[in-house]
């Protein structure tokens, strides 16, 4: 099997999302909550995954390797996220943009979290939506730079997958919120 | 009297729970920050004496053929200050600059003097002027001393259209000629040509054209690399 889809962090990253996906999935009689937490760890497995695809980048730069992951085979970071051509977006590394729009999503689903019935929560709902939605067609996007753009293409980078699949999950959990709101199913105990 | 209308809807907590969500992810922002800058700090980027030269990845001509070329591939990682390495001098050229044209000699003086010490690389760029047309034929008959355009000043050709590219001054540059781009320009604030820079082995910028006007190529070579042949 290819080292990359071994290595042990990458199986916890992929354990954070499968516990996400549950909690979104799940039946449940606090079903608003559960998909609450839901979209919370999505994001949070997003941050982390984008961190560490950034912390993949800076070794990759300064040492031109790095013992994080494999650059050999289809799946690797080596061909991806040390394309220089690729790897950044007006010279700021694609890490860095992951970082700052799960942050936004973390803030947006906690102020959910916290006060589900607070007046300004059906807007927090909306900008969830629509800030998730904005993340999309840049997944899309690096999809394609992988698959065709990068040297030796196609590649996968796990890791980069990781933060692309947060992003969808969390979509999904809004998607979902967003049905149960406008169901007037917002409280747990409203099935 | 008017009775009190009454709802159903579940009234939100009276503080404000943005503020504490928004220490929550303070905190959780910097602990990853941290832990960043800890495991992988980043390293300054950029054309400027200290900084990583900016990598690029481009196709580049050999004198055989155009093959992909990244930048980082000549770098030496593992290279400490003092000891022995391959420095890299990285020129950016338009094949239609006068400057350009009379510095061919130049460039084959040093490389004749340093070729085993030093890597040389040419990225080809094309300036925004008029005549200024540097196309891969054009390139390859400059890297090459190969015939391409007149000698009238008709615009065919090097040097602005002034001449055939078969008489630029010097021998032929046996180094990798790379395809420049706007992007890899604004990457090393390239803003005419030529422009010289000199790296380490390890990629790091030990002279900077632009910072160093008043010594010239030579001279910055001999204190940095020595031992010419």
């Amino acid at each position: 099997m290819n080292d990359a889809l071994t290595d042990p962090v990458l199986i916890i990253f992929i354990l954070g999302l499968a516990i996400s996906s549950y909690l979104m999935i799940a039946k449940n009689d606090k079903k608003t909550s559960m998909l609450m937490i839901s979209s919370l760890s999505f994001a949070v497995v997003g941050i982390i995954s984008s961190a560490y695809t950034y912390i993949i980048h800076n070794k990759m730069v300064v040492q031109g390797t790095t013992s994080f992951c494999s650059s050999e085979g289809i799946v690797q970071c080596g061909s991806v996220i040390g394309d220089p051509q690729w790897n950044n977006l007006f010279g700021v590394p694609w890490g860095i943009f992951g970082i700052i729009s799960f942050s936004i999503l973390i803030f947006l689903s906690l102020c959910l979290y916290l006060d589900r019935y607070a007046k300004w929560s059906e807007d927090y709902l909306n900008y969830a939506w629509w800030a998730g939605m904005a993340g999309l067609p840049f997944v899309a996007l690096l999809v394609i730079i992988e698959l065709t753009q990068v040297e030796g293409a196609p590649h996968i980078c796990p890791f980069c997958t990781i933060a692309h699949l947060s992003l969808i999950g969390y979509v999904g959990s809004i998607y979902f919120l967003r049905i149960r709101r406008n169901m007037g199913k917002w409280s747990d105990n409203e099935e | 009297m008017a009775r009190r209308r009454k709802t159903s809807a579940k009234k939100g907590r009276d503080d404000d729970v943005r503020i504490i969500a928004g220490f929550v992810l303070g905190s959780i922002l910097t602990v990853i920050m941290l832990l960043v800058v800890i495991i992988a700090p980043p390293a300054t980027i950029g054309p400027s004496e200290g900084e990583l030269a900016p990598d690029f990845s481009a196709d580049a001509y050999n004198g055989v053929n155009w093959q992909n070329f990244k930048l980082s591939d000549t770098f030496d990682y593992e290279w400490e200050e003092g000891e022995e390495g391959e420095w890299i001098l990285v020129q950016f050229i338009d094949t239609d600059c006068p400057y350009c044209w009379t510095e061919g000699e130049t460039m084959s003086e040093l490389y004749s003097q340093w070729s085993d010490n030093v890597e040389f690389i040419t990225v080809t760029v094309e300036l925004s002027i008029n005549n200024h047309n540097s196309d891969r034929a054009e390139v390859e008959a400059f890297r090459d001393k190969t015939s391409y355009g007149t000698d009238e000043n008709d615009g065919d050709g090097c040097n602005s259209g002034r001449d055939n590219c078969l008489n630029r001054p010097g021998t032929i540059h046996n180094w990798n000629y790379i395809e420049g781009s706007s992007s890899i320009m604004k990457d090393w604030e390239v803003t005419g040509t030529p422009f010289i820079a000199i790296l380490k082995p390890d990629g790091y910028v030990a002279w900077n054209q632009y910072e160093n006007l008043q010594e010239d190529i030579e001279s910055a070579m001999e204190r940095l690399v020595g031992g010419s042949e």
